[in-house]
């Protein structure tokens, strides 16, 4: 067990923010407010989000997550790779394995007892997916192998149909590279001309007012990053989402790092397909043709032509990963038990302080906007004069996991004018005690080169 | 690297045959394409290829490790504290002499680093002396290590193409650094090595090229039929060296690759009959056939011989014995081999 959860100090967060919306976002930046309502279909009714209050999370919530408790070379595991991959707590372990042990079989064509419990949890898994984002139903949910894939989808579905040259396709210089070569792809086959918005100089944010004049009536899609893996800067969806519908854009809002840590509602978000680890919506998935193809997608099939099912399922082909979309139920079960207006206050805390206390050190840059402007927990950093591999390397030493290299944005690294930065990425489970830890074992590493 | 002459020993590469015989060896005329990409090294592939050639393979333990580099690894392996196996690390990197930013070009890049890293060796009385640099402190004490490492071999015996033909990284993984240094194929460490390995080679290649003197080669047609040829070429190649050296003809030579295969067949394995037949054509946009690897397109052949050498063997001996001939052409141009072995009796036979 972790020693340094006997005595949890998580920070007192603004209690009102619980109660409503608005009260939360009256507390937030100015941009945030611009957010629409929940409707009342909401992730869980305003009761159940005001008795999961803030202090359950952090140090409370560290026996849910078995992993955590192990020592990495003698000392205690600091894990701090959220922003790569999360921990999984026990439910969706036991989900995971309840599966496997007691019902695993295919999924959607079988009459048989076993079959028809794996379907039934999987279609589950897809309500639940649904709820949490609010989306209006499970139809709207297409299971992926990972958001990548959901992106490719797109981009070759959407994108082979209704891009032509002359076209423009707008993405950022921002975009994981999962948001950006798939559009690459696509422009290349269709002779569309691929722009990317640049960053603010100073806050290091997505430019708006670049975004505003780079669309024209030539813009048929939009894609940008809702929450970046590197800056932290959070988007301004609504705003996004209306000026691209106004030139008549489709819009595609990567949310790998946005649903697992904040409410997103998409309903509200007005986005035309959202992204986040297998999961997109929307009325344009019945428009769009098949991507891949093979069993389950279709309708008919016959020697030289076959029709297809409606969505979601024209976009599963072949076995799904049934264990893991069943996995995936539980863990938006889980984060809505817990309120992710609660984990957003939460991780606007520790991310504060993580910022704030980063900064504090001599010779460290840390990449996109101060927390005042809305960021998410997360912070890319370099250490002058050392390189973010070595820094890594050491703290690894000490129990510390954080990443180093370019986390998948080769392009911003070098619009940034950097080769690798290091990232520190802290979660729901993740205390302030873990965080002082990571700077101690920062300063003693930074001292260790400076001497050597 | 141009192979129009070498300076290769006698006793040749054998570090690099484990590479060089794997691979399906059923037919003699079967095309080969044995994994001669450097990221198969340790791959299961070739495991499971070289499982009926045990006794043929020098294990990686085998290999010779100087004392002094053997000194080394057992103080890695001994410091329980991560921490000063670093300051080692960062201690050796320090007494690395300075690359200036002009050699920090692609040419001497490591690919697939997350940091930056530049190898530049040089040839000093006939050993190979390395400078380095990079952006991350650690990496740079690797390849101060490695460069030790290369530089401690060339002191064994035997010649120093070969000591560092024969380094293999594996004793890096006992000493401890890290897990993200074990050697696998995305890992820039390996190709770190793998760049001071090839360019180390590429110089003394070089260095021997100029130090003996340019020496006619009957190339070309004439090694293409009789006896004669192979008896003549080895009294030729004598005059320049142990192993031959020079050009493959008087001027420049377009088939230099085949030059020196026919003239390492030749003296090593004094042929009755010997045909080399360049099939690189038939293999046009191959991957093998890649134009880095062989400027002169040079990459495919067909080798039928007869010689007294294979009296006696199986197959797969007669094949070791033209691998470890053509060892060099096999880690550089040629792709692939397709091999007709015979012995005298099996030709008068039938």
């Amino acid at each position: 067990m972790d020693g340094r959860a006997s005595a949890p100090t998580v920070p007192p967060l603004r209690q009102s923010c619980q109660l409503t919306d608005r009260t939360h976002r009256a507390a937030t930046s100015p941009r945030t407010r611009r957010r629409a309502r929940k409707t009342a279909a909401a992730v869980e009714s305003p009761a159940a989000e005001l008795s999961a209050s803030p202090a359950a999370l952090g140090a409370a919530l560290r026996g849910d997550f078995p992993i955590l408790h192990q020592t990495v070379n003698g000392r205690p595991l600091v894990y701090l790779d959220n922003g790569a991959t999360s921990q999984k707590p026990e439910v969706v372990l036991h989900a995971l394995d309840e599966y496997n042990r007691r019902y695993n079989s295919n999924v959607h064509r079988g009459v048989h007892y076993l079959a028809a419990k794996a379907t039934t949890a999987y279609e589950e898994a897809r309500d639940k997916v649904a709820r949490l984002v609010n989306a209006r139903s499970g139809r709207e949910v297409v299971f992926t192998r990972n958001a990548t894939e959901g992106i490719n989808l797109v981009a070759q579905s959407w994108g082979n149909l209704h891009l032509r040259p002359g076209d423009e396709v707008l993405v950022s210089v921002a975009e994981h590279h999962s948001n950006l070569v798939p559009w690459q792809l696509a422009c290349q086959r269709t002779g569309a001309t691929l722009r990317h918005v640049p960053l603010t100089p100073d806050t290091q944010e997505l430019d708006m007012q670049a975004f505003k004049q780079m669309l024209s009536s030539k813009t048929k899609v939009v894609a940008l990053v809702a929450v970046s893996n590197m800056l932290g800067c959070i988007l301004d969806t609504s705003y996004v989402a209306e000026e691209a519908h106004r030139v008549g854009a489709r819009l595609l809002l990567d949310c790998c790092q946005s649903v697992p840590n904040m409410p997103v509602d998409v309903q509200a978000m007005g986005a035309d397909w959202i992204v986040a680890s297998a999961h997109k919506m929307s009325d344009v998935l019945e428009a769009m043709p098949p991507f891949m193809g093979g069993g389950e997608m279709i309708e008919h099939v016959g020697l030289d032509v076959s029709t297809y099912a409606p969505p979601p399922s024209r976009f599963e082909p072949g076995t799904p990963p049934i264990a893991e979309a069943i996995g995936m139920g539980a863990a938006a079960e889980y984060l809505g038990g817990l309120g992710l207006q609660a984990v957003r206050a939460y991780e606007e805390d520790i991310g504060r302080y993580l910022y704030e206390r980063l900064s504090a050190v001599p010779g460290v840059t840390v990449y996109g906007p101060p927390p005042s402007r809305g960021r998410a927990a997360l912070c890319s950093f370099n250490v002058k004069g050392l390189h973010a591999t070595d820094v890594s390397t050491l703290l690894d030493h000490a129990g510390v996991a954080v990443r180093s290299g370019h986390h998948c944005t080769q392009p911003l690294h070098a619009y940034l004018g950097i080769n690798a930065s290091a990232r520190a990425s802290p979660y729901i489970y993740n205390t302030e005690e873990e965080i002082d830890t990571f700077i101690i074992e920062l300063e003693e590493s930074i001292s260790f080169f400076r001497d050597a | 690297m141009r192979l129009v002459g070498t300076n290769v020993c006698s006793t040749g590469w054998r570090a690099l045959l484990p590479h060089v015989t794997a691979g399906p060896l059923q037919a003699n005329a079967r095309c080969l394409h044995a994994p001669f990409a450097r990221h198969s090294r340790g791959g299961a592939a070739w495991r499971e290829n070289t499982r009926s050639q045990a006794s043929m393979m020098v294990a990686p333990s085998e290999v010779e490790l100087p004392t002094e580099l053997n000194k080394i690894v057992t103080l890695f392996k001994a410091v329980p504290d991560p921490k000063l196996k670093y300051q080692q690390l960062l201690s050796y990197a320090n007494k690395l002499p300075p690359l200036p930013a002009e050699e920090h070009t692609e040419d001497n890049k490591v690919r697939g680093c997350v940091s930056q890293v530049w190898v530049v060796p040089e040839v000093r009385e006939g050993k190979v002396y390395w400078r380095a640099d990079s952006d991350s402190a650690l990496t740079k004490g690797l390849a101060a290590l490695l460069g030790l490492a290369a530089l401690l071999v060339q002191g064994l015996s035997g010649c120093a193409a070969e000591q560092i033909a024969r380094l293999s990284p594996e004793w890096i993984t006992t000493m401890g650094l890290s897990q993200s240094l074990t050697p696998s194929r995305n890992n820039g460490f390996l190709n770190m090595f793998m760049l001071m390995q090839k360019k180390a080679l590429a110089l003394l290649v070089d260095a021997g090229a100029q130090a003996a003197p340019a020496s006619t080669e009957s190339g070309g047609d004439a090694a293409r039929t009789s006896a004669g040829n192979g008896a003549a070429a080895p009294a030729e190649a004598s005059t320049s060296g142990p192993a031959g050296g020079g050009g493959g003809g008087g001027g420049e030579s377009r088939t230099p690759v085949r030059d020196s295969m026919v003239r390492k067949l030749a003296e090593r394995l004094r042929p009755e009959r010997l045909e080399v037949v360049d099939e690189s054509a038939q293999h046009a946009g191959h991957v093998g056939a890649r134009e880095t690897d062989s400027p002169s397109g040079e990459t495919h052949f067909r080798v039928a011989l007869v010689s007294p050498e294979f009296e006696g063997l199986p197959t797969i001996k007669r094949h070791r014995l033209v691998y470890q001939a053509l060892a060099e052409e096999l880690a550089g141009p040629v792709h692939a081999l397709s091999l007709d072995t015979k012995a005298p009796s099996d030709v008068a036979k039938g």
